[in-house]
Parts: C-alpha cells; structure tokens; sequence
C-alpha cells in the first residue's frame, strides 16, 4: 500500500481554485458539465501511436514488485494475472489468464482456478503458460530480489509460506496438472484470498527463464523489464528509467486464442516521463494523440473544466483522514477523539485539495466506490453526531471534551501533542488546517513538517516513534474489497513495528472481531453489508477524523477515445483508443 | 607546471572522498525514509525487512557502509542501483551525461557569443544609449527566473503550444546520435533560456573590468604607440578584463554539468540534473551519491582547467 498510497497523495496537484468550478450536485460526477467516466464505445478504431505524457517514472515494472499506479498502467497491459478488473466494472474480478471464477472449498480454505490454454509468453520463451509458472511467481515475490509490497498481507494465509522467503516451494501451492492451481490455506480466508488473485503477483513468471534474472538481488526481471516475458497484448520495447517507455504488440498474443477480453486497439504507446506537468497539461489538452500519465496540476484541470469539458473526467479514489494514536494520550480517550471529530471543520480540509470538484467530505471511512459504502450510511454516514456537521460543531465538541473530563469543554491536559505532517503542497496546507483546530481544541501542539517519504518511513508508520497525531494519512485500495479498504488501517493485528498502516493503532476487539467475520463472508451482497457494518464500528470508535473522499482528474487530447480504469483511476492502455 | 597538475590531481580524489562521505553523513543524520521499510510494503514480515535491510547492506554500521561502497566504486567502478527502480546508478549517468553536455555547451557557446561583445560595445560606449539599453536587458535577463522564462518562451514559440510556432517544445529532447536535426531543434529553446541570465551576467562583469582596464596606464602607452582603437581594446583591454570571466565560465560550466534542473525540467532534457533532483525527492541514496559524486567532479576539473588556463592568459601568473 505504501507504494499505491503515494499516488494517492500526489492528487493534492488537483487543486486550489477548483472549488467554483464545482456545485454539490450528485456524488463522483466532477465539477458541472464534465460527463461521466469514459469507458468502452462501440466502434472503437484500432491502429495508431498512443502517446502519454507524466512527470513521474515508474518504480518497478517486474509483475512480482509492482506496486504503483503507473507501474500498474503497464504491467496490465503487458501482463495477464489470474484475474482483473474490467475498466468500467471495478467492483468485480474478471478472469484473466484464469478460465473461470475461482472455487472455493465448503471451509474456505480451499481455492482452485482453472488456467486457460493457448496464452503463451513473448519470445523468447515463447511457449504456453502453465500453472507452475504462477506458482513460481508468488514464491518468487516472497524473496529479498523481489520483495513484493502486499504479499504478506493477502498472501501469508497459505500453507507453508515461510519456505518461499528461503528461496523454497511453497507447500500450499499446488499444481495437479499444467492448468490447475490450488491454493491451500490455514485459515478460512479464501473470501478475501480470492480478490487478490487479482494482483500482479499472480502474473506468470517462467522460472526456466526468470531464475538466472532471480539470482540477482534485486532481480534483473525488474531492472530490465524489456527482457521479461509478457502474455499481455503489448511488451515493453524499451525503456529508459526516468526518461521514456515504449510498448509495442506482442507478437504471441492473439485475443481469441488467448482468451483475453483486452481489445488492445493502439498498435503502439509512447510513454514520456518526467515532463513538465503543466506544459504536459498544455500539450496534451491542445495536441493529438495524447493522455496524461500522471495527475495534472490544478492550472491545467482548472483550464480543462472551463474550456474542454470533454477532454477531462474525474475518477473516484480512496479516502484521507488524521489519524490519532489511540495508543497515546490523551488520544486513548474516546470521547476526546469524538470531540476533535465533533470540532474539525471538514469544508476547510477540503478546500485544501481543490473543493468540491477534488473530492467529496467523507462521513466514514469507505469511500462512494467501496462495496459496503452504502450499508455504511452512504453519503451521510453511518449517523453519529460528532460527524452530522461537517463544518464543526464547537458546543457539540465541548460536551464531548466535559465527558472525557474537562470540563472548560476544551482540552486542559499536560500532554504536548506531537504532530508530524507532509512538507508538500497541498497537503502542508491539510496539516496547517489541522493544526489550527487542535490549537482551537486547547490542544498544545508540538507540529514537525517533513518529506512525504520521511512522515512515513520514519514517523507515522514506526509506532515506537510515539507520533500522537498523524494529518496527512489516506488510503487507497489494492481492489475494491472491504477488506482492503479497512482491515490494514483498523485491525489490531495489522500493527507491526515498521511499516505500519493502522496509524491510529486502533485495538478494538469488536473491530477486530467484525472484520473476521466480514473477511470469511462469500456471499457478495452479505460480504458488503458486514464490511459496512465493519466501517459503521471503525467510524464510532473515533479513531481519525475521515474528511475526503479523493477523485482524481484525467486528461486526454481531443481525437483520443479513453478508456479509464477506475479501479486504477489511469487510462487502460489496452483499451483507449485514436478516434 | 606538470608537479601542479599531478598535486591538483591529488587534491580531487580528496575532495571527492570528502563529499562523498559527507553526503553519506548527512543522509544518516537528517530523518530520511528508510529505504528497506520503503521496499518491503505495508505490513511487512520483520524477517523481510531484515533481509532487504541485509541485501542493501544498511544493517552495517555507517563507516562498513561507506568503506563498502567506496571500495565498490574505487575497484569496480560500481556506483551501486537505484533503491526506487533497481536501475544500475553508473549507467543512469552515463546515460543522461550527453543531454547534459548538450544544453551546457550549446548554452556556454550562446551566452559567450552574446554575452562578451555586449560587455565590450557596453564598455566601449559607456552611458550611450546603446550602453544603457543592453545594461537595461541584462538586468531584466538576469532577474528573470529560468523556470518562468522556459515557460513563457514555450507558450510563445513553441510550435505545438506556442502563440508563434517556431521551435519544437518540451518533450522533444533526441539524442544527436539518433537524429541530429531534431537534437538541434529540441535544444534551440533550452539554450536561449539558459543562456539568457549568463550573457546577462557576463556581459555586465566584462563591462565593469572592461572600463577599469581601458583606463590603466598601459592602455594609455598602447594608444599612444599609435595602435589600432580596435586592438587597444581587443588585444591588451579584453586580454587583461576577461581573467575573471574565465574563473566564472569554470565554475558555470562545472555546476551546470552537475545538472541545470530548472531548465532541464521545463524541457524535459533528461539530463543529469533532474536524476539528481528525482532521487532526492525519494532519498535514493545511491543515485544522490552518484549525481553528487559526478557534479562535484565536473567542477573541480573545472577549476583545475581554468587555473591552468589562466597561466596562459595572464603572463604574470606562473606555477611552480
């Protein structure tokens, strides 16, 4: 999540000036007259260079360490993991290199997928896919030369897991025949186990041909991803890191033999990194041919709204909100944590990201996209008082703060609060927001402003590092699931020493023992309606102050037919198309 | 001379341990993001952690570290790999040196052919109107901001976003040895914006000497040996007036080197300046240390090329 959490908190860039192009009509629509998320049209023209233009480059385009927005731009398109999403249906996996949905033993501890035949791997590999090669790609990601970023979140439930950090087999990954795999795990998981299937680790590796790159740490598969072997509708053809990025059509694909829903209609993409993003934003919106890579600025979305409407569309994202250690006093008061809920002004964190066109106030934690958004309370919430008014309820906050024992009805305790936020705009401004109302609390506030890697690594995410107010935080998901929306920020058991994503420390064992429950549930419609009870339980026991709900802009030239990925919210390249 | 050029030599591989062990101290001291934490994902098994940590090597004191890393360097010549994308540090320079090249020697040779015989006319015809108006814009180009500058010469000559299409834009950067005619044209906005604050600032320095040297007493001589005005000023004013315009192209051109990021950014001209900027946004070590390493190696090479230069310009100075 860190990885895909960077990209959400670049988004600020959609910004400042926005809000009065925006009104507060319905959900996720944007900002007034911008249409809704472009998908899939009929007649969509094949052939031509798609170009793409962003600031950032990418990290790590081996499937197995992949674990960013723009790495995942690419590696689904030049790569089939086990299951995907749709661009217009991001609630549900679709299979990919996988024939059918997945099955799911009686004790959930089971999962058995069918792998399609005729996918084959780009030369020079060049042979047909079997089910050890995804095995061998989750035991690979588990190595130090891979190091995958959510393997052990998702991927630990499986039996005899430990091995693969040896560099052994895992045990409870087993290939009966050349088209099967099953997953065996030691708890009932397989719920969850099931939606993460779709993530890049499943994606085939060759270990014939992967091992010698494996041998290298960090593996080779990453640091020349050129050299891969792709079963995607595109390779990279080349690739300069920080500069330029070139996929070209993979000559061992062909869609009805492999099965693939991708229609891969762009013959090639030109992908250029590291560009000016408000020139970009120029180029492209006046260009042809061209999509943004990455977020444009707020100059640029602000143009695009008010002179190219058709050339803009906002995606929903995740979510963001200031988490307090409930760890630490005085944050391990309840009702002082519902005071500052009661206290915050929300309009004012919002107008620090761009208004009401950037994103919506968050009333929980499960954003409008989410399965169990609406079992949660929808867009008012789940109903608790301390969150009715959005921007701040000063008496309500004082009676809070007499019933967790001051009775000034601000805070009077001796404790500094130690806040550490993100030295980058707009999220500085986020945290100046914050700082004020804690200071408006009674709150004595020692506040240290860092870089966005350094507020992570070395302060929010080290619980020993005793940070009490954490402004900057938010999340977005690995695939649209209540698990992975909720479980590692809120579950006790997600707290671990370094790395740690649950920054409230929330220790609820009612939490806890709602999220077991909702990840063992199967059933859709009861899987959503448990992680919204789950969010309903987080939100009440105040743990941080949820105040937006992200949507990120996406802009394209005028001749462009874009696709966007809304599970990604970046264009799918293997479905945008030249007009 | 030769003993001089071999101390010098001697002083540059001191600097560059001192630099080099100074970035490392001061990526140590100052709360920076962990790069194992960074790479083992949210939730990370403590056992990973520790082996990434012992792949990178950061579970060595500091000086194991370091000594690792310089014998790396010094044997191999190996600069280690990107903690952000595994790219090998040595060949991601290497890679952006020629952009860098480009837009500083294409920059240097503009701002000179400019900048010189502006300070000289200044000079010549100082308090003309043709003194003050080129003061009048030197100033203006040295107060403008490259980063503004770049953008306002992209919106207005640029040929896809421009109000006047004349030039390729940003994003159009090719090597020379993939076609020379776009490098040529990719690099014509660049070295104008680059160059405009240095011909500026060039132009007043040469100016001021200029002035000061045309009134020495041997200028007075030269005149009245009956000489040319023009070789008075060409031979023995600029001779004397430009020592200290070489001192500056020395250091200019060694920090541009370095990287010209402003620049560099506006265009896209993937040169060593905007890595080195990436990776300190990502406190990637290796490619801090690489990109330091190299722009503190260009400007103490070119220190020692000017001061061996000046010994050929200026009679009087000599080395032992």
């Amino acid at each position: 999540m860190r990885h895909r959490l960077l990209t959400v908190l670049a988004i600020g860039a959609s910004a400042l000036s926005l809000a009065a192009c925006g009104n507060s009509k319905s959900r996720n629509e944007g900002p007034a007259g911008v249409g809704g998320l472009p998908g899939p049209v009929s007649g969509q023209k094949s052939g031509g260079t798609l170009k793409v233009l962003s600031n950032e480059g990418f990290e790590h385009l081996d499937p197995g360490s992949s674990y960013f927005q723009l790495d995942y731009e690419v590696v689904y398109a030049t790569q089939r993991p086990l299951y995907s999403f749709k661009p217009e249906v991001p609630q549900r996996t679709a299979p990919d290199l996988a024939a059918a949905p997945a099955t799911i033993s009686k004790d959930q501890k089971t999962v058995t997928v069918k792998i399609r035949s005729g996918v084959k791997y780009s030369p020079p590999v060049n042979r047909e896919v079997t089910s050890a090669d995804v095995k061998y790609a989750i035991e690979r990601a588990f190595t130090p030369a891979v190091a995958n970023g959510y393997a052990a979140s998702y991927f630990t439930a499986l039996e005899g897991v430990d091995a693969a950090a040896k560099g052994k087999p895992i045990s409870g990954i087993e290939t009966p025949d050349a088209h099967t795999i099953v997953f065996k795990l030691t708890k009932p998981f397989a719920a969850t186990f099931v939606n993460a299937l779709s993530l890049p680790i499943t994606v085939p590796v060759p270990k014939e041909y992967a091992a010698k790159f494996d041998k290298k740490a960090p593996s080779g598969y990453d640091s020349k991803p050129t050299q891969q072997a792709f079963t995607g509708p595109y390779v990279i053809k080349d690739y300069q890191p920080g500069k330029h990025l070139v996929l070209a059509r993979n000559p061992s694909w062909d869609a009805k033999t492999a099965g693939d829903y991708r229609p891969a209609y762009v013959d090639r993409v030109d992908w250029t990194i590291g560009a000016d993003p408000n020139v970009a934003g120029r180029q492209i919106l006046t260009g042809q041919g061209l999509v943004s890579g990455d977020t444009p600025p707020a100059p640029i979305v602000t143009r695009a709204v008010q002179t190219a409407k058709g050339q803009i569309s906002f995606t929903p994202l995740g979510n963001r909100y200031i988490a307090m250690n409930t760890q630490l006093p005085p944050f391990d008061n309840v009702n002082l944590r519902k005071a500052v809920l009661a206290s915050f002004d929300r309009k004012a964190l919002q107008l620090t990201r761009g208004g009401v066109s950037a994103g919506d106030i968050a009333s929980h934690f499960l954003p409008p996209t989410a399965p169990g958004y609406a079992e949660a309370g929808g867009a008012q919430g789940p109903g608790f008082d301390f969150l009715k008014n959005p921007s701040g309820d000063p008496a309500l906050a004082a009676s809070y703060m007499k019933k967790a024992g001051y009775p000034s009805g601000k805070y009077t305790g001796k404790e500094k609060v130690v806040m550490i936020g993100d030295n980058n705009d707009p999220a500085a401004k986020t945290a100046q927001v914050a700082l004020e109302q804690f200071r408006k609390l009674g709150f004595d506030v020692a506040f240290r402003s860092v870089q966005h890697e350094t507020m992570y690594s070395k302060f929010c995410n080290v619980p020993k590092a005793k940070v009490q107010v954490c402004p900057n935080v938010g999340w977005l998901p690995d695939f649209s699931d209540g698990y992975a929306y909720l479980y590692a920020p809120f579950n006790s058991k997600a707290i671990v020493p370094e790395n740690n994503s649950n920054w409230p420390q929330l220790k609820d064992p009612q939490v806890d023992a709602a999220m077991e429950r909702a990840s063992n549930t199967a059933d859709p419609a009861a899987r959503a309606k448990a992680w919204g009870q789950v969010d309903r339980l987080v939100t009440g026991a105040a743990p941080a102050v949820p105040w937006f709900w992200d949507r990120q802009p996406n802009i394209q030239s005028k001749n462009v037919q874009p696709v966007i990925a809304q599970w990604n919210a970046a264009f799918d390249l293997a479905f945008t198309s030249i007009k | 001379m030769g003993r001089y050029i071999i101390r010098r030599l001697l002083w540059v591989v001191v600097l560059l341990l001192v630099v080099s062990a100074t970035t490392f101290l001061v990526f140590y001291a100052l709360p920076s993001a962990d790069p194992a934490v960074l790479r083992a994902g949210k939730q990370p098994d403590p056992g990973l952690v520790r082996s990434i940590r012992h792949t990178l090597g950061l579970d060595q004191p500091i000086y194991v570290q370091f000594y690792r890393y310089m014998e790396r360097l010094i044997v191999h010549g190996d600069f280690g790999y990107s903690y952000t994308n595994d790219a090998d540090v040595r060949t991601q320079i290497l890679d952006r040196l020629p952009a860098t090249i480009s837009l500083t020697v294409g920059a240097v040779i503009l701002w000179l052919a400019i900048g010189l015989p502006v300070g000289i006319v200044s000079a010549v015809r100082r308090r003309k109107p043709i003194d003050r108006i080129s003061m009048g814009a030197a100033l203006v180009a040295i107060s403008a901001p490259v980063y503004w500058l770049g953008l306002v010469s992209l919106y207005l000559f640029s040929k896809d976003i421009g109000k006047v299409h004349l030039f390729p834009g940003a994003n159009t950067y090719q090597p020379i040895s993939k076609d020379a005619g776009a490098w040529l044209g990719s690099l014509i906005m660049p070295w104008g914006v680059l160059a405009a604050s240095f011909a500026a600032f060039y132009a007043r320095l040469l100016r001021g000497n200029l002035i000061e040297v045309m009134s020495e007493d041997y200028i007075r001589t030269a005149r009245a040996k009956g000489l040319a005005e023009r070789t008075v000023i060409l031979r023995h004013g600029v001779r004397a007036a430009i020592t200290p315009i070489v001192t500056v192209l020395g250091l200019d051109i060694g920090i541009l080197l370095g990287g010209a990021i402003l620049t560099e950014s506006v265009f896209n001209v993937p040169g060593i300046g905007r890595l080195a900027y990436d990776a300190i946004q990502r406190s990637d070590l290796p490619m801090i240390q690489g990109t330091v390493l190299f722009g503190a190696l260009f400007i103490v090479l070119a220190n020692l090329v000017v001061d061996i230069a000046y010994a050929f310009l200026d009679p009087r100075v000599r080395y032992g």
